[in-house]
């Protein structure tokens, strides 16, 4: 599983402008983290994807996208895996 | 608000979570009115090491196949606007433009 999760991240992180990326389960536990992104955001990152899922649970996940003057990160939850990415804006 | 484009409903919150202003499909809605303030206080928290202290988050855009929530602070207020996408950035998927 790891392998397939590893092939991923590398094909995140080679976009252009992706300056990090997160991965973690259901429970905010990190399953890997690569870049300027932080382990410890994981948990974070699951509460906030869980919240936004709370607005209109019927519907299938919504793309979080919070976003500063230089860098954005868009968090989405696929089954119990929430991944980030975070962006530098261009 | 209510010139924005494709504006469907709004809130205008305190920073606890008050209900100010309101209309729309959104008028009274103090639901959703909590999950907001409860994303804004999460997400002054989401960090670290990729956005310093002094690039702070500006707007969260909360992104469904054909709408989307955006949410602001200003002036100790938190503003949420519900828009309908406009058709040609419905991308299968909510994908988000970047």
């Amino acid at each position: 599983m790891e392998k397939e999760l590893d092939k991923v991240i590398e094909e995140v992180m080679s976009t252009p402008n992706v300056t990090g990326c997160l991965f973690a389960d259901h429970q905010g536990l990190c399953l890997e983290a690569k870049g300027s992104a932080h382990v410890d955001s994981a948990g974070i990152i699951v509460a906030l994807s869980e919240q936004a899922c709370k607005i209109q649970p019927n519907l299938k996940p919504p793309t979080i996208n919070l976003e500063s003057d230089k860098n954005q990160c868009l968090i989405q939850r696929h089954g119990t895996i929430t991944g980030a990415i975070y962006k530098q804006k261009t | 608000m209510d010139k924005i484009p494709d504006q469907v409903g709004y809130l205008v919150l305190t920073e606890d979570g008050a209900v100010l202003e309101s209309g729309g499909e959104l008028e009274n809605d103090e639901r959703v009115a909590a999950i907001v303030t409860e994303l804004v206080t999460l997400s002054n928290r989401v960090d670290l090491v990729a956005f310093s202290s002094n690039d702070q988050f500006k707007k969260i855009s909360i992104t469904y196949d054909d709408h989307a929530f955006i949410i602001c602070i200003s002036n100790k207020k938190i503003y949420v606007v519900k828009r309908n996408l406009p058709k040609d950035l419905m991308i299968e998927g909510n994908t988000v433009s970047v």
